[in-house]
């Protein structure tokens, strides 16, 4: 066990954008930033062969999903020079058009910023235990997969 | 031999197809066991794409299983 403080990073429903609108605010103390790279996964309203998407509903298993972020916050950490990461993920019902997932990453310059983000989206998408159940128009409903 | 206790965690389609969240079971003493049990119980998990997780960790070779160890049925994960 590291004797890191495991961070949380889920919230119940939909990302606001004054949330995210606050998280960007925060940072103007820290004048050492040269340039931040933020990530917005949106539910989006596919239209699948069973209906069209209005909502994803997210289940996870909270405690291997923040032992697991852990891991990948130490890595991407020790890999780019960042001054700040931080990452948010919905839990619950988010309507198509909500914002499900935020990563915000920040450096002294682009590179590592944009790399770091990059590389966290595709590492929360396939390595966190998290689910999405596609909530369709006409009531019924079926499992997300990630491509 | 104390038989080991353990919990049985299920998540995403597979709640739905065993009927539970989270339950005990008792005397599997390796993941090997467990999955004879797992597809007699279940045989529709057959047919299913899943990993198994001993203590929050993804196991991909026979494990030793103790009191009080958390076992959880994964689908593949659909986050973001």
């Amino acid at each position: 066990m590291n004797d890191h403080k495991i961070k949380n990073i889920f919230v119940e429903g939909a990302i606001s954008s004054q949330k995210i609108a606050e998280s960007i605010q925060s940072h103007s103390s820290k004048k050492e930033i040269g340039g931040h790279s933020i990530f917005l996964g949106q539910v989006r309203e596919d239209v699948l062969e069973a209906g069209k998407v209005i909502q994803i509903e997210y289940t996870a298993y909270v405690d291997m999903a923040l032992e697991k972020m852990q891991i990948i916050r130490e890595d991407v950490f020790s890999k780019y020079p960042l001054s700040c990461m931080h990452v948010y993920h919905s839990l619950g019902k988010v309507n198509a058009g909500e914002i499900c997932l935020f990563v915000f990453t920040s450096s002294k310059h682009r590179k590592p910023a944009i790399d770091a983000c990059a590389e966290l989206v595709e590492r929360i998408k396939q390595e966190l235990p998290i689910w999405g159940k596609e909530i369709l128009e006409n009531e019924n409903s079926q499992w997300k997969e990630n491509n | 031999m104390e038989q080991a206790l353990i919990r049985l965690m299920c998540f995403g389609m597979l709640e739905e197809i065993t009927g539970f969240k989270e339950r005990q079971l008792i005397g599997k003493q390796d993941t090997d066991q467990f999955r004879i049990w797992l597809n007699d119980e279940f045989p529709e998990l057959q047919k299913i794409d899943f990993v198994i997780a001993v203590n929050r960790k993804l196991i991909n070779q026979n494990t030793v299983l103790k009191n009080e160890d958390e076992v959880a049925l994964l689908p593949p994960f659909s986050g973001g």
